[in-house]
């Protein structure tokens, strides 16, 4: 009883004050620009006020951010499922990590604007392209971190294990994948960060729907505020995503409290 | 020969040779030079030698996670590296660190085996439950590793591999990293409960004191796993077991067998 209650008295997420009074100042030295800018010559469009973001806030159409988040989702799965298997195979065949290993080294330099690009050129749709890019950045991260993991997993483990001699698929799932769970969580909090990164410089080249898109209309119409609504949206995505992840990294890493 | 194990088969080691290249130098080593050694069904055999000397390649052959260079090592007539999942259910390990998973509680951990044998759920509960209990552990099942003491840890380590109901246990310097008063309190139980399983048990130790406490036999090694001595304890009477000692320190020491060592 009382591990327990040591064990659920660590908190889940915190929300420092300080992280309150920050924002709190940005928010009045921004409004105090924008009240200032005209008598500075600056466009009152470039600075707008809080109740001008508020109202493009409460413009916002909720099916760009769902596609938005769906893509992000989808795509991180899809390259999670790729790394972790290919990261899998790589762990077991030495060849196989001689001849992989170089090439996921190249394609992790390749600017994310290159493979926009090259998505443009190659693939005619648009959801194909975005989940192209998203994958082809994400998934060699995830690669990357697991393999690196898996190796790291400490030599007295894999012996022990290795002595009640389980099959490759329950050496896997009873000692690989649990020793990793740690490293996958801070794999896919950076990956998230990334994906919202990527997702929207994708939307801007060629979709019709989602933030990015909307982001791009925004900027056509010169609306500084619109920008400013869609950009705190994809903020508040990013912070919801990584708290639902640090919310399940909490219930499954209970051990380590 | 014994192949299905209806209970501990012999165990023959013939010219066992271990040679590892270094990977720095490219240089060999020579870690087990034709060993020759059997040991009988239920024997409780400690293995005895100087750090460096052999003794764990040795035990990692023995568990089949190493292949011999040269000789061989059958139990009954199965070689633990070559029929590598045969061993399966039959063979246990306890080692120095307690090596438990830190994810999984005290009984997860000690159910950790049966469930790689594949046994029903029930079951693998009610066996981890009971080990845990002979070991003392009954109010700390549900705690995880980093929550236990070192000695707790280790008998938690020990019920994984009583768990098993294994043929064959091997324990690697499974008590020379706890207090000395922990050390011979778990070495006790460990050997009871090995006894009263009825398997044979391999104890490889540094300790001259476990080895002469433990073993219905010393296997004294050399340098290269040389068999330097073949000691049966019960020939020798408690009282001269500081002699035996004496005797079995400077067989380490000369690298040859101490002429009290043939008196018994």
């Amino acid at each position: 009883m009382a591990l327990e209650e040591h064990r659920e008295s660590v908190p889940v997420l915190s929300f420092p004050r300080q992280t309150l009074v920050s924002l709190l100042i940005f928010a009045i030295v921004w409004e105090a620009m924008s009240y200032f800018a005209p008598s500075l010559g600056i466009p009152p469009f470039a600075i707008p006020s809080w109740l001008k973001i508020a109202k493009s806030i409460a413009t916002i159409t909720p099916i760009d951010v769902v596609v938005t988040l769906a893509r992000v989702v989808g795509a991180l799965i899809v390259s999670f499922v790729l790394g972790l298997a290919l990261a899998m195979a790589m762990y077991r065949s030495e060849t196989l990590d001689k001849y992989v290993h170089p090439m996921v080294r190249i394609l992790m330099a390749v600017p994310v604007v290159s493979w926009i690009l090259f998505a443009v050129l190659w693939f005619p749709g648009v959801e194909f392209r975005i989940g192209f890019v998203l994958v082809v950045v994400c998934g060699p991260v995830f690669l990357i971190d697991t393999l690196d993991a898996m190796r790291n997993v400490p030599r007295e483990l894999r012996h022990m294990m290795r002595s009640f001699r389980p099959t490759t698929l329950q050496f896997f799932l009873k000692l690989m994948l649990p020793a990793i769970v740690p490293t996958i969580f801070t794999s896919w909090k950076v990956n998230i960060s990334l994906a919202i990164r990527v997702v929207t410089i994708a939307e801007l080249v060629g979709a019709v729907t989602g933030i990015g898109h909307q982001l791009s209309v925004a900027q056509e119409l010169f609306s500084v505020s619109d920008v400013f609504a869609w950009t705190i949206v994809l903020v508040a995505l990013l912070f919801v995503l990584e708290a639902l992840v640090a919310r399940i990294e909490h219930r499954l890493l209970r051990w380590r409290t | 020969m014994n192949t299905t194990m209806s209970g501990p088969p012999t165990i023959e080691v013939r010219g066992l040779r271990k040679v590892f290249r270094q990977a720095t130098s490219g240089q060999q080593v020579i870690a087990i030079d034709r060993l020759d050694l059997t040991i009988q069904p239920k024997e409780v055999i400690a293995i005895v030698g100087q750090t460096g000397c052999g003794k764990s390649t040795f035990f990692d052959m023995m568990i089949g996670l190493e292949p011999p260079t040269e000789g061989y090592i059958h139990i009954g007539d199965k070689s633990p590296y070559g029929d590598f999942d045969f061993f399966r259910g039959k063979m246990a390990t306890v080692f120095q660190q307690d090596r438990l998973l830190p994810w999984r509680t005290a009984l997860d951990n000690a159910k950790l085996p049966l469930e790689l044998m594949g046994k029903p759920e029930e079951e693998q509960r009610e066996r981890a439950l009971t080990w845990l209990n002979k070991l003392g552990l009954s109010n700390f099942v549900n705690a995880y590793p980093h929550e236990l003491s070192g000695g707790m840890r280790q008998r938690v380590a020990i019920a994984r591999a009583f768990a098993v109901q294994p043929e064959i246990l091997l324990a690697d310097e499974a008590f020379g990293h706890l207090d000395e008063v922990t050390a011979a309190e778990l070495r006790d139980t460990f050997l009871k409960l090995a006894r009263e399983s009825g398997a044979t048990a391999i104890l490889i130790t540094h300790q001259l004191e476990e080895a002469i406490a433990v073993g219905d036999r010393i296997a004294v090694f050399g340098k290269s796993a040389k068999l330097l001595a073949d000691i049966h304890v019960e020939q020798w009477p408690k009282e001269r077991y500081g002699e035996l000692r004496e005797a079995i320190q400077a067989t380490l020491q000369s690298q040859s067998a101490d002429p009290r060592l043939n008196g018994g």
